[in-house]
C-alpha cells in the first residue's frame, strides 16, 4: 500500500498548501511496526508522517466531534465503514457537509493493531500471525458511501455468509437462557466506557451515563448496573449504529457488543425498514427511530 | 466490622441540624451538632464533607465553629445534593466527616492588618477567619472587609455585615452590590472596582480573597497594581472533591491535592502550580 | 536453597487456600487477570505463570474496582450507620511480577502516608501476602528497570520465586511474613543447590532520568496537542494500570436502606473534575490526557519521590489508539522546553 500512502500524501499536500483545509485527518506510524495511529496533519510539514497501511483500522469519523464547534475545514480519509460514520455525523448535525473534504479509500480489509500489540505483548499464549480483523471479515460495505475523491479499486465485501446467524441463535434461546447468557457475558464488563468513547453514534454532548443529577445509571461493576448500562446503550444505538465494529474491537474484555448491535440492526430493519444506518447521505435524512410514522408497528410495546 | 468507627476517616459521624437560617434566596446556613456538641474541632478555612446519606456528599468550608456547641455551614444551592439539603428541616440527621485541609494561616497573620475581600458565597469561608480575628481581637491589627454580591437579597450574613461587624473595634465593613436597587444607599459596582476606589494601603497587611473565579482574577490584578506582594495575598481554591484525605486523586492541581494541601494558598505558592486554577 | 518442584504447585495451592484467599494469574475465558483459586475451572481456565503477565493487574485485590464502604438506614429525619465494611480476609497473591509488586508499594505510599490512613485499603493490604515470580524474560513493552526497580528483586515481596525450568522454582523467603508462611509449608519444599536462570536483556532502552524535571516546564507546551490527538479518553490505560488509584464515592439506596461504595475512576473522564455548578477545570480531552502523563511522570514524583509508573507495559499493549508512554517520555525529552 506504499502507493496508497503516496496518493494520500499528495492530496494532503495539495489541500493543506492551498489552504482548502485546515486539518487533514489520516494516520501515522505508531511506535511498533504493527501499529498505526490516528494523526491530524495541520500543515504541509506534517504531511511526511502520513501513512496508509493495513493497520489503519480506526474509524476517524468519531474524531469529527472534536471540531464540531469550530469553523475549520477538515479533510478526512475514510474506509467504507468510516464513511458510514461520516453520514452518521452529518445526519446527527454534528458536522456540516461543506466543512468536509472526504477522501474515500476502497478498503481491502485491515488488520487490528490492537490485536497485534497484544500478540506481541508477551501476555498472550497463542502468538500466531493474525489475519484480517474480525470487523473487516464481517464488513458489508468496504467501499465508501460518501466521498469527494476516491482511491483504489472497488472491493468485494469479505463477508459472504448469512448476516444474522448469531442473532438468530440468540433469538432462539428461551428467555431464561438468554438472561443467563447476558448475565454471564456482561458480568465481566469493567465499565470503562471505551465502547462509548470510540463510537461515532455516541456523539451526545453530555452522555446520560455521565449525568449526575439525577444519576441514571450507577457506577458499580455489578450485574445490575452493568445490565442497565448495556440496555441503555443498546436503546441509543438502535437505528444509529453504522456497524463499524470499533466498540467490540476496543473493548478490553471482549464483550460481544456487535451481537447486541446486530440484533438491533435486524429489528430496526424488520420493523421500520428496510434500513441500514449510514448507507447514503440525503440532506435532512434521519434514522427511522428519530421519525414517527403513523403506521409504525407498536405490537411489541 | 464495627459501628460508626471514628478511626475510619471515610466514615461520617451522624449529627443533627439544630437551626437553619435563610441567608439569601439560594443560600442557607445550617447549624449541626451531635449529643455532645461539635463532632470535631475545625480551624478557620478548613473543610468538612457533609452527607445527605441517601443522596450524596459535598465538601463545604465550615463557616464557623461556635465553641464546643455546633458547626455552621453556609450552603448555596447549585447541584443535586445542595438543592436537596435546602429542603430539609430542623431535626434532620446528616453525616459529617472532617476536618480537612490546611485552613487559613491564623498564626502567620498575627500582628498584621487584615483585608478580607469576598464575593457572593465566598464570604462563607472568609467569615470563619473574620470571626476568629474578632474573637482574638488583640492578635490582629485593623480589620477591613470588602464584600459584594449581585443584589441586596444576595448578600449573605446580613446581620453581621450591617450590625455586628461595623461595631467591632478598629474595623471597617464595605458592602457593594452589582446594580443599583431601590432603597440601597451603599456602593454600587463590582468588587475589584470598589477595592481600587477604597485603595487600602498594603503596608503590614494581608489580603484574603474568596469568591467566584472571575472576581478572584480581577481582584488579584487590582491588588498587584496597588503594590501588594504575592506573599501578602491569600486565597482559596476549589476543585471537585470526593475523599477529602488526599487519596481519591481528583482534586489535584499539579502535585498538590487541594483537599489536603489546600484549599488555602498564598499567591506565591499558586504561581508555582500549573495554571489550572 | 529451597526448591519448589513444579509438580508440587497444586499441593501448595491447595494448602495455601485453606487459610487464605489465593489468587493466581489466569486466563479465564476472555479475561486475563488474577483470579481466586477457588473459582478456577481446570478444564476451562489456563494458568499464566509462564506468560509475561496478565492484562488485569492485581490492584483489584487490594483496591477492588467496586468496594462497599458502609451501610445505613434512614427513615424520616433519622439516619443510622449500620455496618462499616473493612475486609481483613487473609489473602495471598501468587506469581506477581516485580512491576506489580512495586505498584502495590506505590499504592501503600498513597494510602498509608500524608496525614491520613485509608482504613479500607489498610485492612486488605495488611492481610495480603505477595509471592513474586521473578522476571527473566522481559517483554517488548517492559521498562521496569528504567522506572527504578529490579525485575528480580523486591523489598516488599514476601516470597520470591525464581523459575529454574525443569528444576522447579527457587523459593526465597524475603520478609518475616514470608518466613512464617515458609515454615508452614516446608514439607513441600526440597533442599537442593541449583543455579539461578540467566536473565535476558531488556529489548527497549528507556531513560526516565530528567523527565520529571523536564516536564515541570512543559505544562503549557504545544506538544500536548499532537500527542493527545489520537486519544479517545477511554480510560482503559488507567484501569489496567496497576498504579492508578483514583476512585469515586457513590451511593446506592433501596427504600430505607442504602450503602456507600467506592469504585475506580479515571482522570481521563470528563466527569472526573466536573464541579457541582457545571464548571470543569479540565474541559478538553487534551487537558485530561496531559494530567495522566504529568501525574505519572512528574506530579507523583514531586510529591512522593518516585514516578507513578512501574513500567509494566500494559497501557502500551491495550491502548486502542496506539498511545505509548515510552514515546511520550522520549518526545518530552526531545523538544525545546518552552515554546
Ligand atoms: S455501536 Fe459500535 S459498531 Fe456501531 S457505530 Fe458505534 S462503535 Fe461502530
Ligand atoms: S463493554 Fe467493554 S468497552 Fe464497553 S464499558 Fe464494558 S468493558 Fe468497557
Ligand atoms: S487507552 Fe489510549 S485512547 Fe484510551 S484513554 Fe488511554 S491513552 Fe487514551
Ligand atoms: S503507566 Fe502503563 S506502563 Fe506504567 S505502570 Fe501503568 S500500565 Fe504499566
Ligand atoms: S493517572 Fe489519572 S487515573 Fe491514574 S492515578 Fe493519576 S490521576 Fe488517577
Ligand atoms: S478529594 Fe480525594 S484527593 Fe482530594
Amino acid at each position: 500500500m506504499k502507493d496508497m500512502t503516496d496518493q494520500v500524501k499528495e492530496i494532503a499536500t495539495k489541500l493543506l498548501e492551498s489552504g482548502q483545509v485546515d486539518v487533514f485527518m489520516a494516520w501515522e506510524k505508531g511506535d511498533a511496526p504493527h501499529q498505526s495511529k490516528p494523526f491530524f496533519a495541520r500543515n504541509v510539514a506534517d504531511v511526511e508522517k502520513i501513512i496508509f497501511d493495513e493497520y489503519c483500522i480506526h474509524n476517524l469519523s468519531t474524531y469529527l466531534t472534536r471540531f464540531r464547534d469550530g469553523k475549520e475545514k477538515i479533510a478526512i480519509v475514510v474506509k467504507g465503514c468510516d464513511s458510514r460514520g461520516v453520514v452518521r455525523m452529518l445526519e446527527d448535525h454534528q458536522m456540516k457537509r461543506d466543512r468536509l473534504h472526504i477522501i474515500g479509500i476502497n478498503c481491502p480489509g485491515m488488520k487490528d493493531p490492537l490485536e497485534a500489540m497484544k500478540q506481541h505483548s508477551g501476555f498472550e499464549r497463542e502468538t500466531g500471525e493474525k489475519g484480517l480483523a474480525i470487523k473487516c471479515l464481517q464488513c458489508m460495505q468496504p467501499n465508501p458511501v460518501i466521498y469527494d475523491e476516491s482511491l483504489g479499486e472497488i472491493q468485494e465485501p469479505h463477508f459472504k455468509g448469512e448476516r444474522f446467524t448469531e442473532v438468530k441463535a440468540l433469538e432462539a434461546m428461551s428467555s431464561e437462557e438468554r438472561y443467563q447468557f447476558f448475565s454471564e457475558v456482561l458480568s465481566t464488563c469493567i465499565r470503562c466506557y471505551a465502547c462509548r468513547q470510540v463510537c461515532v453514534a455516541c456523539n451526545c454532548r453530555t452522555c446520560i451515563f455521565d449525568e449526575a443529577k439525577p444519576q441514571w445509571v450507577g457506577r458499580e461493576t455489578s450485574v445490575g448496573d452493568n445490565f442497565m448500562y448495556h440496555i441503555v446503550r443498546a436503546f441509543h444505538m438502535a437505528g444509529r449504529c453504522i456497524e463499524c465494529g470499533e466498540c467490540e474491537r476496543v473493548c478490553p474484555v471482549n464483550i460481544p457488543l456487535m451481537l447486541i448491535n446486530r440484533k438491533l440492526i435486524k429489528d430496526v430493519d424488520h420493523y421500520f425498514g428496510p434500513y441500514d444506518a449510514g448507507m447514503a447521505y440525503v440532506e435532512g435524512g434521519k434514522p427511522p427511530l428519530s421519525l414517527y410514522k403513523i403506521d409504525d408497528p407498536d405490537d411489541f410495546i | 466490622m464495627h459501628k460508626n468507627s471514628s478511626e475510619n476517616p471515610l466514615v461520617p459521624q451522624i449529627v443533627e441540624v439544630v437551626k437553619i437560617i435563610d441567608e439569601t434566596p439560594d443560600v442557607k446556613t445550617f447549624y449541626v451538632r451531635d449529643e455532645s456538641g461539635v463532632p470535631f474541632n475545625v480551624m478557620p478555612g478548613q473543610l468538612a464533607m457533609v452527607s445527605m446519606l441517601p443522596i450524596g456528599e459535598g465538601m463545604f468550608s465550615v463557616s464557623w465553629q461556635e465553641e464546643q456547641d455546633h458547626l455552621e455551614f453556609a450552603i448555596k444551592s447549585v447541584g443535586l445534593m445542595t438543592s436537596e439539603i435546602h429542603r430539609i428541616e430542623v431535626g434532620q440527621k446528616l453525616g459529617v466527616r472532617g476536618p480537612y485541609g490546611n485552613g487559613f494561616p491564623v498564626e502567620k497573620c498575627k500582628g498584621k492588618d487584615m483585608l478580607f475581600i469576598g464575593g457572593g458565597i465566598g464570604l462563607a469561608p472568609l467569615r470563619s477567619f473574620i470571626k476568629y480575628c474578632f474573637k482574638h481581637r488583640e492578635d490582629y491589627g485593623k480589620i477591613q472587609i470588602i464584600y459584594g454580591s449581585r443584589s441586596y437579597a444576595d448578600l449573605c450574613f446580613k446581620e453581621e455585615l450591617f450590625e455586628l461587624w461595623p461595631r467591632e473595634k478598629d474595623s471597617e465593613t464595605f458592602v457593594t452590590i452589582d446594580k443599583p436597587e431601590e432603597g440601597w444607599e451603599g456602593n454600587v459596582g463590582f468588587v475589584p472596582a470598589y477595592l481600587e476606589q477604597l485603595n487600602p494601603d498594603p503596608a503590614n497587611k494581608i489580603a484574603v480573597i474568596c469568591g467566584p473565579p472571575i472576581m478572584i482574577k480581577f481582584v488579584l490584578q487590582s491588588l498587584e497594581k496597588m503594590g501588594y506582594q504575592d506573599e501578602q495575598i491569600i486565597t482559596t481554591l476549589e476543585m471537585r472533591m470526593k475523599c477529602g484525605i488526599g487519596k481519591c486523586g481528583r482534586c489535584n492541581i499539579g502535585s498538590e491535592y487541594i483537599c489536603l494541601d489546600g484549599p488555602v494558598f498564598d499567591l506565591a505558592q499558586l504561581r508555582q502550580l500549573p495554571p489550572e486554577w | 536453597m529451597k526448591i519448589l518442584k513444579k509438580n508440587q504447585l497444586d499441593t501448595l495451592w491447595e494448602r495455601l487456600a485453606r487459610n487464605a484467599e489465593l489468587y493466581l494469574p489466569t486466563q479465564k475465558g476472555d479475561q486475563s487477570g488474577f483470579f481466586s483459586y477457588k473459582t478456577l475451572k481446570p478444564e476451562k481456565d489456563t494458568l499464566m505463570l509462564d506468560a509475561l503477565n496478565v492484562y488485569l493487574s492485581p490492584k483489584n485485590i487490594v483496591l477492588p474496582q467496586t468496594e462497599m464502604m458502609y451501610s445505613f438506614t434512614h427513615q424520616g429525619q433519622e439516619i443510622n450507620l449500620e455496618e462499616v465494611y473493612e475486609d481483613p480476609t487473609p489473602r495471598i497473591i501468587f506469581g506477581l511480577r516485580s512491576c506489580d509488586v512495586k505498584s502495590i508499594d506505590r499504592l501503600d505510599t498513597v494510602f498509608f502516608t500524608r496525614g491520613f490512613v485509608d482504613e479500607y485499603y489498610r485492612s486488605r493490604r495488611e492481610n495480603t501476602l505477595l509471592i513474586l515470580n521473578a522476571c527473566y524474560h522481559p517483554g517488548p513493552n517492559c521498562f521496569c528497570e528504567a522506572m527504578g526497580l529490579s525485575p528480580r528483586e523486591s523489598e516488599s515481596a514476601d516470597i520470591i520465586l525464581h523459575d529454574a525450568g525443569e528444576e522447579g522454582y527457587i523459593w526465597v523467603a524475603n520478609t518475616e511474613k514470608g518466613r512464617e508462611l515458609t515454615g508452614n509449608i516446608e514439607d513441600i519444599l526440597e533442599e537442593k543447590e541449583i543455579s539461578y536462570p540467566q536473565p535476558r536483556p531488556f529489548t527497549r532502552e528507556v531513560d526516565y532520568t530528567g523527565v520529571a524535571e523536564k516536564l515541570k516546564d512543559m505544562f503549557s507546551h504545544p506538544i500536548w496537542h499532537p500527542l493527545s490527538d489520537p486519544c479517545i479518553n477511554c480510560g482503559i490505560c488507567t484501569y489496567v494500570c496497576p498504579n492508578c488509584y483514583c476512585f469515586d464515592i457513590q451511593v446506592k439506596t433501596r427504600g430505607e436502606e442504602g450503602y456507600r461504595y467506592r469504585c475506580w475512576d479515571s482522570c481521563m473522564y470528563g466527569e472526573y473534575t466536573m464541579m457541582a455548578g457545571g464548571h470543569n477545570p479540565r474541559e478538553t480531552g487534551m487537558e485530561r490526557f496531559r494530567n495522566r502523563f504529568l501525574h505519572k511522570l512528574e506530579f507523583f514524583t514531586e510529591r512522593y519521590g518516585e514516578p507513578l509508573c512501574t513500567g509494566c507495559g500494559r497501557c502500551i499493549a491495550v491502548c486502542p489508539t496506539g498511545i505509548n508512554i515510552i514515546e511520550i517520555m522520549e518526545k518530552a525529552k526531545g523538544v525545546e522546553p518552552s515554546a
